[in-house]
């Protein structure tokens, strides 16, 4: 079976150019015989030399379906010849028989620029002992650079995977706060859960103290999880003027088993119908109030 | 009218500045490494500076549809410390072939000391290396010596003039700077460096070939707006609007494109201010109503 990096270079090979896929495979046959840390660090900086960073990496089907196959809910979306060429070398050094192999890729990380960041996270879910890689990602998580930030929480699937309970829902907390569309984390309702659900509402509350609104899509969040307190607040959201906060308002209600939003959905026929017949769900909510990315 | 400011130092300004260079017309920036006010003691402060020139600060200036490059290097005050001096000569080369950056600098004089040449030598030679551009600082004490004094070591070191740019030139620099066929820039900056009436008048003599302004806008009193003021003030004076455009953003352009890692269509193609991009709740982009009057009422910078 060929291993993800190989199947990256593959593809690479299809759109990129020759001269610079074969400057990145004479790297890697170099770097795999004998490695040493400052040539891969050149190497993995040397890609903006070789490779075009607006050209966008289109995965062949094949490649495609045994990439997702291998690692569940990797998005093989906005892979840019950059990030791909930059994954490769990130997936020889990983698979290396090194005993600090780790320290490099920590060392690698901190002096990395911002696209190299991104490529570094956004390899996350391809890589070898996922459980070493965690402190990594959560501290990666702690930048204020919003693609950098983008890269480890949307459409990723490695935090749902190997994050606690904790790191979870720090990432989903930030991400609400700056403002992310939720629908792109992978694996949000999967991890739902009630401490979640309370500091979410908790945040509704802050932000309706200083006049701000609270994004529809945080209610997702409370799915499952919906308190007394929770449902008296939705009561407030169902009765909002804006439409995104009646259809969350909706999703919620029609999912609801213990009873405690039997008023919303008496509330708000018309939005619960489209949840009924599934032209409103939360991805499409979602999908409808984010910038296009 | 779009401008390009090849030395600011951005990690000192606030983000006003940010919201008036933007409104003002500055599409692209480059910001030299350089000291930050006082000697650092450990080589990760270096670290950590260059992280945030590839970093944050790039984030922070499209946050106002500004594109963000850097030059980086050890400056000459910190060269004189040799032992911290190694130290940071061993991260150079992790960070010259990062993208985005656009040549070595700010390196050159200060005090003119036998180290500043050492690591003058040295990076320039780094620079021939990466072929990279050189941005030079020239010594505020005796500058005319210390300029002639720079463009020998880095013809000694190899160094192709036409890639190197030699920075806050004055009246008694120009000349021989341009006659040895290196780029001179000319920092406007109020009290210490250069005048933006003085800057006028070089230009009347020497044309524009070759000549780039910039603000070197700092922790000091200095202007953000200097490129566009001085461009401003050049229309009034009569300067002929090809050579305003030369010195204030294709020289730059051409000069540090030779990099391979600037280029126009990298703000071309950009659609301006990324909404997503900025913080829920901060209204960064209030627009530049004071940026009218600051051009207008403010334009001479002495």
């Amino acid at each position: 079976m060929e291993s993800p990096y190989e199947l990256l270079l593959g593809a690479l090979e299809q759109t990129a150019s020759s001269d610079a896929v074969r400057w990145l495979r004479g790297e890697c046959t170099r770097l795999s015989r004998h490695f040493e840390e400052n040539p891969f660090f050149f190497a993995f900086s040397g890609v903006s030399r070789h490779f075009d960073r607006n050209a966008e990496v289109t995965f062949p089907k094949g490649t495609a379906e045994v990439l997702q196959r291998q690692i569940p809910g990797l998005c093989l979306k906005h892979w840019d010849e950059f990030r791909t060429a930059r994954t490769v070398l990130i997936g020889l050094l990983l698979t290396l028989d090194r005993p600090d192999r780790l320290r490099t890729l920590e060392r690698l990380t901190s002096s990395a620029d911002i696209r190299e960041l991104i490529a570094i996270f956004g390899a996350l879910p391809l890589l070898p002992n996922p459980e070493d890689l965690v402190e990594l990602a959560r501290d990666g998580l702690r930048t204020n650079i919003l693609s950098v930030f983008d890269a480890i929480a949307l459409r990723n699937p490695f935090p749902e995977r190997h994050f606690t309970e904790e790191g979870w829902n720090q990432l989903v907390l930030k991400a609400l706060f700056l403002g992310r569309p939720l629908h792109r984390v992978v694996g949000l309702d999967a991890r739902a859960n009630p401490a979640l659900a309370e500091a979410v509402d908790y945040l509704a509350h802050e932000r309706w103290s200083a006049g701000r609104k609270i994004p529809p899509e945080a209610w997702r969040c409370c799915t499952g999880y919906v308190t007394d307190q929770i449902a008296h607040d939705l009561e407030r959201v169902a009765a909002s003027p804006d439409r995104g906060d009646r259809e969350a308002a909706a999703l919620l209600a029609v999912g609801d088993t213990t009873g405690r939003l039997a008023p919303i959905r008496e509330a708000l026929p018309a939005e619960c119908a489209d949840v009924a017949m599934g032209s409103l769900t939360w991805d499409s909510l979602g999908a409808l109030l984010a910038t296009p990315v | 009218m779009k401008f390009l400011d090849s030395h600011v130092h951005m990690v000192s300004r606030t983000t006003d500045d940010y919201q008036r260079m933007a409104a003002a017309g500055t599409v692209a920036i480059i910001e030299p490494s350089f000291w930050q006010g006082q000697p650092r003691t450990e080589a990760g402060s270096f670290k950590d500076y260059f992280n945030s020139l590839i970093g944050f600060e790039r984030f922070r200036a499209s946050q106002f549809g500004i594109k963000h490059y850097c030059t980086i290097g050890l400056n000459p005050k910190e060269a004189n410390n040799e032992k911290l001096a190694d130290a940071v000569m061993e991260l150079l080369p992790l960070y010259v072939c990062k993208e985005g950056v656009v040549g070595v600098g700010e390196i050159g004089f200060d005090d003119q000391t036998r180290l500043e040449e050492k690591y003058l030598r040295l990076q320039a030679r780094i620079a021939v290396e990466a072929d990279l551009p050189i941005q030079i600082h020239t010594p505020h004490r005796d500058k005319k010596a210390g300029t002639s004094r720079t463009m020998d070591v880095l013809l000694d070191a190899g160094c192709d003039p036409a890639k190197v740019i030699i920075d806050h030139n004055n009246e008694e620099t120009v000349k021989e700077v341009l006659d040895r066929g290196f780029w001179a820039a000319f920092t406007i900056y109020p009290h210490t460096k250069l005048g933006n009436l003085r800057m006028i008048e070089i230009v009347r003599e020497y044309g524009a070939e070759r000549i780039i302004i910039d603000s070197a806008a700092d922790w000091g009193i200095s202007d953000a707006l200097a490129v566009p003021k001085t461009a401003a003030l050049m229309k009034e004076a009569g300067i002929d609007m090809r050579a305003i455009e030369q010195v204030s953003y294709s020289n730059p352009l051409i000069a540090y494109g030779q990099s391979g890692q600037m280029r126009e269509t990298d703000w071309a193609d950009a659609a301006g201010i990324d909404p997503a991009a900025l913080f829920a709740g901060n209204t960064l982009l209030r627009g530049g109503q004071d940026v009218h009057e600051a051009m207008t009422k403010y334009m001479v910078i002495e």
